[in-house]
């Protein structure tokens, strides 16, 4: 059973502009690549840390409405932003950080997607940048 | 020259805007999120 429950209600926002209200569904991963180091004479492949390569996917109800989704999101393409990420609405702190990319690129957005019948939704991914955690 | 803050999903409209680091700042302008105060000129005193 799980004791605690998160990201019911997280805080999303990229290149500072609150985005919680139009986003689904986001997920930050951090990444440390990893280097074989495995040499002669071993009998089990070792590994040591590499560069970090993080990452930050997210769902978002596309909007064209004046500063909203894609306004936020057209000039970043091409180009390195901060994005976060926070469990809750509720104040930061230990058990509530804000998780940080720093310096994430974002490569492709896609400007028109949908289906009949459906909300136009987009999945963009921001890579790289330098991973934080603020706690106060 | 001063950001002043026009989205209420940067902030609150009216106040300064100081980026934190790594924000394109460049973007939020383009987008309207925000804008630059002009610096108001004193009058001369002659």
């Amino acid at each position: 059973m799980a004791t605690s429950t998160y990201l019911t209600n997280p805080v999303v926002t990229v290149n500072s502009v609150a985005l919680t209200g139009f986003c689904t569904s986001a997920t930050m991963n951090r990444v440390q690549e990893s280097i074989d180091t495995t040499s002669f004479g071993q009998s089990s492949r070792e590994y040591s840390s590499g560069l970090a390569n993080n990452e930050c996917t997210m769902t978002l109800f596309m909007t064209y409405a004046a500063s909203e989704v894609y306004a936020t999101l057209k000039a970043l393409v091409g180009t390195r932003t901060t994005v976060t990420l926070k469990p809750t609405s509720a104040a930061t702190s230990a058990t509530n950080p804000v998780l940080t990319l720093t310096g994430a690129y974002l490569e492709t957005l896609p400007v028109l997607t949908g289906a009949v019948g459906e909300m136009s939704q987009i999945d963009i991914t921001f890579t790289g940048g330098v991973y934080t955690e603020v706690i106060v | 020259m001063k950001l002043i803050i026009v989205s209420e999903l940067v902030g609150t409209p009216g106040d300064q805007y100081v980026p934190a680091e790594g924000i394109n700042v460049e973007a939020l302008l383009e987008g309207g999120f925000i804008k630059q105060e002009k610096p108001t000129k004193e009058k001369s005193e002659d």
